[in-house]
């Protein structure tokens, strides 16, 4: 350890704010946890350790049917925004040179990221509901489409960070080695990308799952999503099978992360 | 010379590249035409930016000319995509494939050819056994060293027998002592295969010792193709000159030229006979730009340049003398170092240069 070398860590105080900083992050989380196995029917007394909240929540019908509908809809739209990203990405870094207006696509490619999710709401509830009267439909479709829009940008950045790094280069050896653009796709470009595509896949999974806002104003009458239903209930009786379904909901997360990182981490 | 039996494989005709347009134009090539013929090992030789990348990646096909026209064995390549071309290339940066393992990249053009599994084995196996790589056919690029993957992008490339290999600056990341060892390889390899290779490199040194021959660039011009030993011993130009080996420069005034070679007479009186490079004809009273290498010249006692020694730096095998002439010019002679310590000038010692007939040219300016 040269004196030379300056590292954060060894200013004063860096531990002290690392463990509040962990704090804030942690600890609300860490109670709802740990309240999700109280006894009581109250959140804030502790009677003793029970799993009947989880009973509850896994008996509940409509917890069933609102997950479900939360990972169609997930499913759907991470894989139909993943395939977008995907060549959305390809179009902006795998040209020899720029095309005008690239930039510009790059931005507009990100909207969800800089419009505000409430005026996408409220944009999209207009939009669909013209084309609900106009065409009659009103299925899951509409929030597969809105979801599929908002995670864009999330499956698109990992992607795009990917191509980045790979070197231009490789693409031209494959077409020196005579293959045609395709092949040189399936079997350069692809193979390196499938770390990209499977972090881009996996925001795009969570970032639909957690997606409320725009949900809210999309979905039709019996359409609710895991944390819309969540929403509801929360308005009205606030009992601990809210705190099992959360800790549920936010074990799929981690495991969700966690698979897909372990994946693309085995790729790479 | 190649012989006038030998058929030209790459013809490259008036061909130019401009970068960008408007003010910030950049012209890489400047009306280059060259003809290279089969089975040559041919170099692009210069400084950095003038052009040599830009020229195989024409030849490749990564590139549109903007004027001028590449012919391969007699046909226009112009409109075929990269993967058209019967040429290969030998990336600077390796571009091995990371996901594939040695034999697979090797492998992989023949793979996209679709040629028989059987046949892609054993050519392989071939050429894992050219290059010396068979132990590691199943490692990954990052699992060998820089010298291997050296050697598994030339395999790589050899292994669909391109008509041109193309080659930019292969050896410019190993080091001295590798660096020596795959020039001889690449010499063997091209001899044995009988593929035209265009190597391209910033190395004089290299370009010498392994070229047919060498085409010497600057500034996106062509300045004089040649052998090795045309280059070094008739340099065209001024900048030929310089570029390549160490070389004096000295001013002196044309007596009377006569056909190969002209007297000349430098500014201490002595007069000379200098060769001529092709197509100069100097007329009595010129001044011209005279060039002698290093180790052509010798200390004398009399001689037709005088001047007094600056430095004398000891090489092993020969030892640098700087002498400051009188006319106020560094003249640099090389003396081979022999067994006898034969007693070498100091510094401030008055001496003499002799220069034996041959041993100084005319050049352009
Ligand atoms: N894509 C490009 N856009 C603009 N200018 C370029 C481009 N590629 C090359 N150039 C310019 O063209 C000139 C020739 O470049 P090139 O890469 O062919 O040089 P080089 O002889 O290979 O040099 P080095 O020995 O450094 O590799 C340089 O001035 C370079 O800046
Ligand atoms: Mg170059």
């Amino acid at each position: 350890m040269g004196k030379r070398n300056f590292s954060v860590a060894s200013l004063p105080g860096f531990g002290t704010i690392a463990i509040i900083t962990f704090i804030f992050l942690y600890l609300p989380i860490v109670t709802l946890v740990v309240y999700s196995f109280n006894e009581a029917a109250s959140m804030s007394r502790w009677e003793g350790f029970s799993l009947r909240w989880y009973e509850a929540a896994l008996a509940n019908r409509q917890v069933q049917d609102v997950s479900i509908r939360s990972l169609v809809i997930a499913g759907w739209a991470a894989t139909l925004a993943t395939i977008l990203a995907t060549m959305a990405a390809l179009a902006t870094t795998r040209n020899e040179r720029r095309f005008p207006g690239q930039t510009m696509i790059y931005a507009l490619i990100n909207q969800p990221l800089m419009v505000p999710e409430i005026v996408t709401g409220v944009a999209l509830l207009i939009f669909f509901a013209m084309i609900k009267i106009a065409t009659g439909y009103q299925g899951l479709g509409y929030l597969i489409a809105a979801h599929t829009a908002f995670c864009i940008p999330f499956a698109y950045l990992p992607i795009r960070a990917r191509l980045e790094t790979m070197d231009l280069t490789l693409e031209r050896a494959a077409a020196d080695l005579y293959a045609t653009p395709l092949q040189a796709f399936r079997h350069v470009t692809l193979p390196l990308l499938v770390p990209g595509i499977l972090a881009g896949f996996m925001l795009g999974f969570v970032t639909s799952l957690d997606t409320v806002v725009i949900t809210e104003f999309v979905k039709s009458a019996g359409q609710d999503t895991l944390p819309t239903y969540m929403l509801g209930q929360l308005r009205r009786v606030v009992t601990p099978e809210m705190n099992a379904i959360s800790t549920l909901f936010l074990l799929l997360s981690l495991i969700a992360v966690t698979v897909f990182f372990l994946l693309s981490r085995k790729k790479a | 010379m190649p012989s006038s039996t030998t058929r030209s494989d790459i013809e490259i005709d008036q061909l130019s590249k401009v970068f960008g347009s408007g003010d910030d134009a950049v012209r890489a090539l400047d009306a280059v035409s060259l003809t290279i013929p089969e089975n040559e090992f041919f170099t692009l030789l210069g400084p950095s930016g003038c052009g040599k990348t830009t020229l195989l990646r024409m030849i490749a096909g990564f590139e549109q000319p903007s004027s001028g026209a590449i012919r391969l064995g007699g046909s226009d390549i112009a409109d075929l995509p990269p993967n058209k071309r019967p040429v290969n290339t030998v990336f600077q940066s390796y571009a091995l494939f990371p996901h594939m393992t040695v034999a697979q990249n090797i492998g992989f053009a023949l793979k996209m050819l679709g040629r028989p599994k059987a046949e892609i084995e054993a050519t392989v196996a071939e050429m894992l056994k050219l290059v010396k790589m068979e132990p590691m056919a199943n490692r990954k690029p990052s699992q060998i060293s820089g010298g291997q993957q050296q050697r598994v992008a030339l395999a790589r490339a050899l292994a669909p027998r391109p008509r041109v290999l193309l080659l930019d600056e292969p050896l410019s990341a190993l080091d001295l002592k590798l660096r020596k060892e795959m020039q001889v390889e690449l010499k063997r390899l091209q001899g044995e295969t009988g593929i035209t290779f265009v190597f391209v490199t910033h190395d004089q040194e290299e370009a010498l010792t392994m070229s047919d021959r060498i085409a010497v660039m600057s500034a996106g011009k062509v300045r004089q193709v040649g052998t090795p030993r045309e280059i070094y011993n008739h340099p065209a130009d001024r900048f030929v000159a310089d570029f390549i080996g160490d070389t004096n420069f000295l001013t002196a005034t044309v007596e009377k030229a006569n056909g190969a070679t002209a007297r000349v007479r430098l500014p201490s009186g002595h007069q000379l006979d200098a060769g001529l490079p092709t197509g100069l004809s100097p007329v009595s009273g010129d001044e011209v730009t005279l060039v002698t290498r290093p180790e052509h010249a010798r200390l004398a006692t009399e001689g037709p340049l005088k001047g007094t020694v600056e430095n004398a730096v000891y090489f092993g095998t020969d030892t640098h003398i700087h002498v400051r002439l009188d006319t106020g010019d560094l003249f640099i002679l090389r003396n081979q170092n022999t067994t006898s310590a034969a007693a070498l000038p100091e510094k401030g010692d008055p001496v003499a240069i002799a220069i034996p007939d041959g041993a100084v040219r005319i050049v352009r300016s």
